[in-house]
């Protein structure tokens, strides 16, 4: 029975159908003692990698990759407040940002809601971020990983000042750096003291997955 | 050969005298770097409130004035540096206070958008899109239903500002005439990509009624491009983001592909060529630009992976391609050998039999005039027919 209906959870998300998939994620919820509710959130998460995957592939597009990760949103609003919050791993905490002068935010709340699926904690400091605020939040909160996405070539400078200001407080060796954005390319982040580039959100999401469980295991969290 | 054959001879796919080239040239910045002009620094204008004021007063009444005058100077600059032509973009669009914008300061187009200047050290503003104005339904029926009279004002300013240009430079230079944004923009940018999403996939018949508003005022747009001299028109839609089209290739075929259609038999019934604008990674859409009519391409960004020599063995000489020389560094900070080598490349890659315009694959405030210059130079110097 609670196979069947994850299974059926995962294929309604997969279908981008939004009135079954949520509604399956309200049957999940309604069980007493969120037993299921936690394993519905797994499924998700499940379901949405494989949209990643398709969308690595080349066999979807960004707005199904989108309407995927809208979908998904509404199921875990409804699942969310029926999981004991404690029991809840995070794989650790990114902030994440839109460089200043820059007001695009498509690639970056995409970013943020696969990175959100599988369990990372994201602060999310919106667009035109200023190079101090990126700063004082790598400061604050100390999260394992800072992404900064960057869609406009003369805006790039400010992605580079920020790296800069980093190292000058000798904040740089304490967090790892990911960017992206239509604006840069692998060679550019080669060039600079970053420690990766992601073409798209769904390889951003696999990369600081990656970083997680050697982040977690120093940090001892 | 004249640049107006030069620049036809290619989109017909012959062997031009020499690979004809081609201006994205519009931001004040490269145009007064070109001219010899100093950047005046609107910024610090907008940050007093008196003058933002006064600016935004003098900004709304004079809006066609002032845009006609940066046109005409990126024509100026662009016949300086010798292209054989340079495109000619007209939008209509107001300022109004926001205390949401940076600068206190954003514009509103007839469409829905949300447009705000960001300031760029050492290169003036730049002028983008911020967000929707239109997020709902109903929002956008109200918009639409209200703005009429700003449609048919932006109709006929376009008429009237193609007409001034092509009438004032067209003996030197051939503008090539812009309808932007495209069918597939207005119809999502006012709107906002996520919610427009779930409208394609939760509500395709009003996704379907926006699309078919949005056709019928392009073809007003292209028409009104069309009563210049313009002979060369390019619409545009950015179709594709960094790895691949927007949305499913096929999905873009069935919400737009008859508009495009529409588009490309107008102009193609007035004697004219239509070249396609997209930024992004357009591989998946080369065969639907062909199939919707397009003569050609222009932009092909490296930055998105788009490698000339690999479109032109996909589409060359089905699609005349403009573009692909880069502006993430290239032409912001490349060496004049690496220009050289850069044009020599493209030149190679797609201008054997005519079919290709040399061209930065896009503009923005840093692409540097010098290095357009020494862009311009290698072209003449390696791109003389026959090709070595």
């Amino acid at each position: 029975m609670t196979d069947d209906l994850l299974e059926r959870l995962k294929l309604a998300l997969l279908d981008l159908d939004l009135s079954s998939a949520v509604a399956l994620a309200r049957s999940a919820a309604d069980v007493p003692d969120g037993a299921i509710a936690a394993q519905a959130v797994d499924a998700v998460s499940q379901a949405l990698q494989t949209v990643g995957r398709r969308f690595q592939d080349g066999e979807w597009f960004l707005a199904e990759l989108v309407y995927a990760a809208e979908i998904a949103r509404e199921m875990l609003s409804v699942l969310s407040p029926q999981i004991d919050s404690h029991a809840a791993k995070s794989a650790g905490t990114i902030v994440v940002g839109t460089v200043a002068g820059d007001l695009h935010d498509l690639g970056k709340n995409i970013f943020i809601s696969y990175a959100r699926s599988v369990g990372f904690h994201i602060i999310d400091l919106g667009i035109d971020v200023p190079v101090h605020t990126f700063v004082d939040a790598v400061r604050q909160h100390r999260p394992m990983a800072l992404g900064m996405s960057c869609i406009m070539t003369p805006m790039v400078v400010n992605l580079e000042r920020v790296v800069a200001e980093l190292e000058r407080q000798e904040l740089r060796g304490k967090v790892k750096i990911i960017i992206g954005g239509a604006a840069l390319t692998a060679k550019y982040a080669s060039g600079i003291s970053v420690d990766a580039f992601a073409p798209d959100a769904v390889t951003g999401t696999d990369i600081v997955n990656g970083w997680s469980a050697e982040w977690t295991s120093s940090s001892g969290s | 050969m004249d640049f107006k054959q030069r620049i036809l001879t290619a989109l017909n796919h012959e062997e031009p005298d020499r690979v004809p080239v081609m201006g994205l040239i519009m931001d004040p910045a490269t145009v007064n770097h070109i001219l010899g002009r100093d950047n005046p620094d609107i910024s610090a204008v907008l940050q007093q409130p008196e003058s933002r004021a006064g600016l935004m007063q003098y900004m709304n009444a004079s809006w066609y004035d002032i845009y006609c005058g940066n046109f005409a100077d990126a024509l100026e600059a662009a016949i300086k540096l010798g292209f054989d032509a340079n495109w000619t973009i007209y939008a209509l669009m107001q300022a109004v206070e926001d205390p949401q914008a940076k600068l206190g300061i954003s514009w509103r187009d007839v469409h829905g958008r949300v447009w705000e200047m960001g300031d760029v050290e050492g290169a003036g503003l730049t002028f983008n899109y911020s967000r929707p104005l239109c997020i709902t339904e109903d929002e956008w029926e109200v918009w639409v239903a209200d703005k009429g009279p700003m449609f048919d004002e932006l109709v006929k300013q376009t008429a009237s500002f193609h007409k001034e240009l092509a009438a004032r430079y067209g003996d030197r230079i051939m503008p090539i005439g812009y309808a932007a944004p495209g069918i597939f923009e207005n119809s999502w940018q006012p709107i906002g990509f996520v919610n427009f999403t779930h409208m394609v996939y939760e509500n395709p018949d009003f996704v379907r009624k926006v699309v078919a508003f949005h056709t019928e005022w392009y073809l007003k747009c292209i028409d009104a491009v069309m009563q210049s001299d313009v002979e060369v028109v390019i619409g545009g839609d950015d179709l594709a983001q960094k790895t691949g089209p927007l949305m499913r290739p096929e999905l873009i075929d069935r919400l737009y592909g008859e508009s495009y259609r529409r588009v490309s038999e107008m102009v193609h019934s007035r004697g004219r060529k239509l070249i396609w604008h997209s930024c992004g990674n357009i591989y998946r859409l080369l065969d639907k630009f062909i199939d919707w009519g397009f003569d050609g391409i222009i932009t092909m960004e490296p930055t998105a992976g788009v490698e000339l020599g690999k479109v032109w063995e996909m589409v060359g000489h089905r699609l005349a391609l403009i573009g692909n020389l880069d502006v993430s560094y290239l032409l912001v900070r490349g060496t004049r050998e690496e220009i050289e080598d850069a044009v020599r490349q493209a030149i190679r890659d797609a201008a054997g039999g005519g079919g290709y315009i040399l061209s930065a694959c896009h503009s923005h405030p840093l692409v540097d005039g010098t290095r357009l210059g020494w862009m311009v130079e290698a072209a003449h110097r390696y791109g003389r027919y026959p090709l070595a």
